[in-house]
């Protein structure tokens, strides 16, 4: 269930004037979106990490300054949007000038994150459906990638925090998903049946 | 063969695959619980005004030029140049007006404090990867950057 309007905007003023529990509710709520934003634009895990990271720490200085409190996991979807798309933007700009960042030798404790997401992605192969469920998703368009990918999000975001992520009409929203899960069931059927 | 009946019995399918191969990792999902402990309520924010990784017709330049970026508080402007890859970067700034200024770098791995010069100049070594942000006391202000991942 999408966290209701009202109840967002309460948990921001909690937030705002000191309540910490109301806080790891708003991280409960929307760090799935968030995090299902930022894996739609494929990033490399420490990027990723990083892009979450960052947006966790915007929202704690913004909570007194967003001015839509109920519209909270918009800005969060909006803003891990424009953090995802400056690492891809700047990695695309790099280009051959200095490429050692990726091979970035952390502190140890930094590495688990990064690990956690490999390790997830291991277990996951591990079940055969699932491994061709995962293939026939890594092989559909970008855009149908990024739409499902944020609606499949635990919990489910709302139609208006799926607009912001895609900027698209929220109307929009229901059709595309029908012919991406429809070009997804395409694609699985090819995997399924042997040629010939 | 087996074949879905529909599309919410797929959609089902693959939440729950994302669920398993794709859920936020517990280590970050404690970092944006722990984010709220970096909070300042008192300060004035500085945005990011600047930002050469993504300014149009930034993309040339030399491999000894770092990354350029530009917080702005009012008539408060605070510059800063990260240069380096990998675990340490260095930081050059510059505070206008120039003054001198008590300032923290901060990153989760911690907080360095350091003071600008009267020129407004300062500058941090060591600087790890991930989100940063530099907290400033300036002629009776309290001003804080926005974070941004370098």
């Amino acid at each position: 269930m999408p966290v209701p309007n009202e109840e967002a905007a309460r948990l921001v003023r909690a937030a705002e004037s000191g309540d910490a529990s109301a806080w790891e509710e708003i991280v409960e709520s929307f760090s799935g979106l968030v995090w299902s934003v930022i894996r739609g634009y494929r990033l490399a895990p420490a990027d990723a990490a990083d892009v979450f990271q960052t947006v966790w720490l915007r929202l704690a200085e913004h909570l007194g300054r967003i001015r839509d409190p109920e519209r909270v996991g918009a800005w969060l979807a909006t803003t891990a949007r424009r953090e995802s798309l400056r690492v891809v933007q700047g990695r695309s700009r790099l280009v051959l000038t200095d490429r050692s960042d990726l091979l970035d030798t952390r502190h140890p404790g930094e590495n688990a994150p990064e690990q956690a997401v490999l390790d997830a992605e291991q277990a996951m192969l591990d079940s055969d459906r699932a491994a061709r469920l995962w293939r026939a998703f890594g092989a559909l368009p970008e855009r149908c990638q990024k739409l499902l990918r944020v609606l499949m999000a635990t919990p489910p975001p709302s139609y208006a925090e799926v607009a912001a992520v895609l900027d698209m009409p929220v109307g929009s929203i229901g059709p595309s998903r029908a012919r991406c899960l429809d070009q997804l069931k395409r694609r699985l059927a090819d995997e399924v049946s042997p040629a010939g | 063969m087996s074949t879905l009946s529909d599309d919410d019995e797929l959609e089902e399918e693959l939440r729950q695959a994302i669920a398993r191969a794709d859920a936020v990792p517990p280590l970050l999902r404690q970092a944006a619980v722990d984010a709220y402990g970096w909070r300042t309520a008192d300060a004035e924010l500085a945005g990011l005004a600047f930002d050469s990784l993504v300014a149009p017709g930034a993309a040339v330049r030399g491999p000894t030029t770092g990354r350029l970026l530009s917080f702005e508080a009012g008539d408060l402007t605070i510059d800063c140049e990260i240069s380096g890859t990998g675990p340490a970067r260095a930081l050059i700034g510059q505070i206008v007006p120039p003054q001198q200024a008590a300032l923290e770098v901060r990153q989760r791995a911690g907080v360095t404090t350091l003071e600008s010069d009267q020129l407004g100049r300062f500058r941090a070594e060591s600087l790890g990867p991930g989100p940063f942000s530099l907290r400033c006391r300036a002629s009776g202000r309290q001003v804080t950057t926005e974070w941004v991942a370098i």
